[in-house]
């Protein structure tokens, strides 16, 4: 049903209101949003000297070995990351869905209060967690996993637990989202018919719930390549990702022009996956 | 009539959401517990019970201050960003405006764009065209991350008010500021208020731009504790920490008293 003061005043004073309202969050996110990510653009094609390509900043990245490295670990790490935190998400969000209404809740409750809290915090946690003489590492060395006096901290295993804990939310909330609108009455039809439990999960549950995990699977992904804080000081110095070589390079040598370059690579990759989410939860939303 | 759930799946699917909970807590409850050591270095288990290292944060100029600055900082992008949020979120929802679809991707873009290239791009304005980053650069970077939570909790509590009543008001002879002011607004209190609390929430927790914009004299919360994790941390930092957390916490419960976290979260 359109909103009333539709159809009551079109054009008139109501239309003059609502450019007032929505004015100065235009004028924000125009000047402080889209303006700042132009620029990125703009300055990748500046070249760093006269005389070079508008793509000279891109061709160092593509011609350096150092910066290949560092995009392939991330682009390996994000894809481990997501498998993980879509094989986890998808038996939690289930189970939330499926839950009694309290029980489900309590569950929601506390998976959301790890993704309100501090990125900083969180990952002060996994550091304490995964160094010499926490409880992974000594896990780990009780199970005969790994050597004694481990440490997880400075490793790729330790980047990928931290990182699943950070973006498990964003994979249970998205895939949840799907599950809880798939009808319980066709598990039923599923399990009268004769199929058990396991089977109704794998052959009508889980393809229903396709869309969440994929949708779920492209915002990890996008969230995951362009993480900064947590890789950053999980894997430290030795295992630099893409967004702390950017970072690095704007804050601390201020090669600027490469860093925008790097950037809009990033840019590119989020946009190409994160295009495809919209999508997705749109039609879902209908 | 079959067993809904067998008692494998009971029984397995409890101990998976045991684990999947413990993994999920696990940090927080770690930072927590250090906090409480009363030996001289980060140990988990800690070393005994006492409470120095939160007496020493306290006893800390460094820390007051960069507390001070966190709580000014998110104050000052709750207020900007609640009273810019509703504003876009009403207009959103009358849908008046050509291209209101267009619009509302826009106001929520912010929440989906990684704040590393929105963090290095507002550095790069703010250098060439400000004179460098300050502690307003970061106002204005906040409000623009935490518009997009007001707009979708304003616009959520639109949604289930009744249109009419700001039309019966029209018809009564309220002016457009009247209506604004006692229709409109008290129908969306609920999702002002919760929006208000996640606005300050993100804003007193974000690293990431914060790091982006670093200016002399200028160091939040999160800052500081990114600072003291690159090097050796001492058990004051997992004081704050839990500080912090116990802050969240605190916020979590508020929103969930004035609208519900699975409207909000779904």
């Amino acid at each position: 049903m359109p909103h009333p003061l539709r159809r009551a005043e079109r054009g008139a004073g109501a239309f003059g209101e609502s450019v007032l309202l929505i004015g100065p969050g235009a004028a924000l996110l125009i000047g402080a949003f889209l303006f700042p990510v132009g620029q990125i653009l703009v300055l990748s094609i500046v070249p760093p000297e006269e005389g070079l390509s508008i793509w000279a900043n891109f061709a160092r990245f593509f011609e350096d070995d150092y910066y290949l490295r560092v995009a392939w670990r991330t682009f390996r790490l994000s894809v481990i990351i997501t498998l993980v935190t879509a094989m986890i998400g998808f038996p939690l969000a289930y189970v939330v869905a499926r839950s009694p209404r309290i029980v489900g809740y309590t569950l929601l409750l506390l998976t959301v209060l790890p993704l309100m809290t501090s990125v900083v915090v969180r990952t002060f946690g996994w550091i304490i967690a995964l160094g010499r003489g926490g409880p992974v590492a000594d896990l780990l060395s009780l199970t005969g996993l790994g050597a004694r006096d481990a440490t997880l901290l400075h490793t790729e295993t330790g980047i990928v637990i931290a990182m699943v804990q950070v973006l498990l939310p964003f994979m249970t909330l998205t895939t949840l989202g799907v599950i809880s609108t798939i009808h319980p009455h066709l598990e039923e039809a599923s399990r009268t018919m004769g199929a058990g439990f396991y089977r109704t999960l794998r052959h009508v549950v889980l393809p229903l719930s396709v869309p969440g995990l994929v949708s779920g699977s492209l915002l990890v992904f996008a969230l995951s390549i362009s993480s900064f804080v947590t890789p950053n000081l999980v894997g430290g110095v030795r295992l630099p990702v893409m967004a702390g070589a950017i970072y690095q390079q704007a804050t601390s040598t201020l090669d600027w022009n490469f860093a925008a370059a790097q950037s809009t690579l990033l840019l590119a990759a989020v946009l190409g996956l994160l295009i495809p989410y919209l999508a997705l939860t749109r039609r879902r939303h209908g | 009539m079959v067993r809904r759930f067998p008692a494998s799946a009971l029984i397995g699917g409890g101990f998976i959401l045991l684990l999947i909970l413990v993994f999920m807590l696990l940090p927080l409850a770690i930072v927590a517990a250090a906090s409480v050591t009363a030996g001289s270095f980060l140990t988990f288990p800690p070393q005994g019970f006492s409470l120095r290292w939160y007496g020493e944060v306290l006893a800390s100029t460094a820390y007051l201050d960069a507390a001070r600055t966190s709580l000014i900082l998110a104050t000052a992008v709750t207020a900007s960003s609640v009273v810019i949020g509703t504003a876009a979120a009403i207009a959103l929802h009358r849908r008046l405006l050509p291209g209101t679809s267009v619009l509302s991707a826009l106001f929520l873009s912010p929440l989906v764009l990684p704040t590393i290239i929105f963090g290095i791009g507002l550095l790069i304005v703010a250098s060439i065209y400000f004179g460098g980053p300050s502690l307003v650069a970061l106002w204005v970077g906040h409000t623009v991350i935490t518009v997009p939570y007001i707009v979708r909790t304003v616009a959520a509590v639109l949604s289930d008010a009744d249109p009419q009543i700001e039309e019966a008001a029209r018809t009564m002879g309220a002016r457009p500021l009247q209506r604004l002011w006692f229709v409109v607004l008290p129908q969306a209190r609920a999702g002002i208020i919760a929006g208000g609390f996640f606005a300050f929430n993100v804003s007193f927790d974000e690293a990431v731009v914060a790091l982006f914009l670093r200016s002399p004299g200028v160091e939040t919360l999160p800052m500081r504790i990114y600072g003291q994790l690159e090097f050796s941390p001492t058990p004051a930092v997992a004081a704050v920490s839990t500080l912090m957390i116990l802050l969240t916490i605190l916020l979590i419960v508020a929103i969930e008293r004035f609208l519900g976290l699975r409207r909000v979260a779904g």
